[in-house]
């Protein structure tokens, strides 16, 4: 696993691809937070002007909205580094190295799938200086800050075994990436669904599996059981899936 | 070290290989021979467990590749077609990968590499990018994460495929170098290729072995009549009534002006008589010898023969 996840990680670090997906990243996210620090210090101006006591405060006006966004960017860029795990060894043919060497399918995927994460994390991770930033000019809900990246990298996780699952599909990278995109579209507008069913038990079940309802408690500084046992569940359901594709291969010839 | 037996793989409704049975001796190289498309791809595929078979079984120093594949795995190193390799990693990056798949500990894994390295000669590239290395170079770092780990047995694929013939040379002295220690399976259908490196050759044709042998027993086997090249300097007309009149002579046909191709029966090796009655004669011969049937024709006959018997 160990080996496979260093191999994985150095293909990415000497790829054009990170480099690019990681410059359109930060770029935006970096457009993002701009924003919110303009709109928050126009409406620190006004309740200065208006003498009105509010309760909205730094989290509302300026982490909700940018984790909102990191996670908009998050969506689009995760098929993209996806996209490669199984499908390029396939149209290169080193999968024949990989499984011809003695590793379990396992611990190949748990590898792929860990270099993914890492590389996520690394993406998200450098928006942490915006909270270096921050903190010069106001004090910080840490907790907040802590459970919103938390929230991030469980939804990216999540976005990462249907992009990994995908990419076990085909051979061609490009339909990995669409198959993904696809996917994770689906289970976000899940949640459109939900709020027309509200109230009826399909419109319960609809927002339950919905990706991004799951979210909200985490942007709100909350740690609920039942949404990190949703993201992790989900993750694992694909990687099982995962591995019975992969599996598949030696019995369909 | 192999044993085969009863192997079969079937594509979909497409039978890729059909019921093969052979055993690989320790230290021996195996050649496969065939047309492209014949199976021996197939059946490498299925000795690395890269995919296994539909029926029959393969076992490798013992070991089931289906049932026990990651052991089995451990004793092979496998060269597969096309030479495969990550194009955006470095010689010596990808090289160490490959030794900590294997399972080679982080203490020996810099002296195990260096020695690898230096076997298949590429010290002087192993901080190059293997997307810019020449064909020859990324053949020989194939064969390097084939033997990182010292597998006793190993199997390569078409191993000269696409080469210039200087790197032919060089691909196929580090095979034969190889081979004192290791047991070897190799195809090619290079077949001057295959009778130089290899002990025995398995000729494999639309998936079912129609010859396994020596390459020296294969072309005594199937010769029916010896053939000898008798070369004279002058008065060919008498050679070939002198020789025509021996007992033992099937038939004797004319080449060119001087020489002379003699079939006699299998059994007898008549050069001697030939000789003597030729220079009782008073002709001047400039040359005699026996022609042996080449694995190229002998190929040809058992490939061809059975497409004829298929029609």
């Amino acid at each position: 696993m160990r080996s496979v996840y260093l191999k994985e990680l150095y293909i990415y670090f000497s790829s054009p691809i990170f480099y690019a997906v990681a410059c359109i990243f930060l770029c935006i996210a970096g457009v993002f937070f701009y924003n919110s620090m303009v709109s928050e210090s126009m409406l620190a101006a006004q309740i200065a002007q208006y003498q009105i006591t509010t309760e909205i405060g730094l989290t509302d006006i300026i982490l909700r909205p940018l984790f909102d966004g990191i996670g908009i960017l998050v969506l689009f860029l995760v098929p993209i580094l996806s996209m490669r795990l199984y499908a390029e060894e396939k149209a290169h043919g080193t999968i024949e190295l990989v499984f011809t060497y003695p590793l379990s399918d396992f611990s190949v995927l748990a590898g792929k799938y860990l270099s993914g994460i890492t590389v996520l994390g690394v993406m998200i991770g450098i928006t942490a200086l915006y909270m270096i930033i921050l903190r010069t000019m106001a004090t910080i809900d840490w907790g907040v800050v802590i459970t919103g990246y938390l929230g991030l990298i469980l939804m990216g996780g999540a976005f990462l075994a249907l992009g990994v699952f995908a990419s076990s599909l085909t051979r061609n990278q490009i339909v990995a990436a669409v198959i993904t995109l696809g996917l994770i579209l689906g289970f976000w507008i899940i949640g459109g669904f939900a709020n027309i069913l509200s109230g009826t038990y399909m419109g319960q079940f609809l927002e339950e599996i919905s990706l991004l309802e799951h979210l909200n408690g985490f942007f709100k500084g909350m740690i609920t059981v039942k949404d990190v046992a949703f993201y992790l569940g989900f993750i694992l359901f694909f990687l099982f899936l995962t591995l019975r594709i992969l599996e598949s291969h030696t019995w369909r010839g | 070290m192999i044993a085969i037996d009863g192997l079969t793989k079937n594509y979909g409704p497409k039978t890729a290989v059909r019921n093969i049975s052979f055993e690989v001796q320790q230290g021996e190289v195996l050649g496969f021979l065939g047309p492209n498309g014949a199976g021996k791809t197939t059946t490498m595929k299925i000795i690395t467990s890269f995919m296994p078979p539909t029926s029959g079984t393969v076992t490798v120093m013992g070991f089931d590749t289906v049932k026990d594949s990651i052991r089995a795995r451990r004793c092979i190193g496998y060269l597969p077609e096309n030479n495969p390799l990550y194009n955006d990693m470095r010689v010596e990056a990808f090289l160490n990968y490959v030794a900590s798949a294997k399972g080679i500990k982080r203490s020996q894994r810099a002296i195990r590499l260096d020695r690898v390295m230096q076997e298949c000669g590429l010290s002087d590239v192993k901080h190059a990018m293997i997307a810019r290395l020449s064909k020859g170079y990324r053949q020989r770092v194939g064969l390097a994460q084939a033997l990182i780990n010292d597998p006793p047995v190993l199997i390569l694929d078409e191993p000269t495929l696409g080469l210039d013939p200087k790197q032919i040379y060089e691909i196929r002295r580090l095979i034969k170098a190889l081979s004192t220690s290791r047991t070897i399976v190799l195809s090619s259908h290079i077949l001057p290729e295959v009778s130089q490196l290899c002990d025995r050759v398995a000729i494999i044709n639309r998936g079912e072995i129609v010859a396994i042998d020596s390459p020296q027993n294969l072309t005594a086997g199937l010769e029916d009549h010896s053939s000898i090249v008798v070369k004279v300097g002058a008065r060919r007309e008498d050679a070939v009534r002198i020789i025509a009149a021996l007992e033992g002579v099937l038939h004797v046909s004319t080449a060119n002006d001087c020489i002379l191709m003699v079939d006699t029966v299998r059994e007898s090796d008549l050069r001697p008589v030939i000789a003597k009655k030729i220079v009782a004669a008073d002709i001047p011969l400039l040359e005699i010898s026996r022609r042996e049937m080449s694995l190229e024709e002998i190929f040809m006959e058992l490939v061809t023969k059975e497409a004829s018997i298929d029609a």
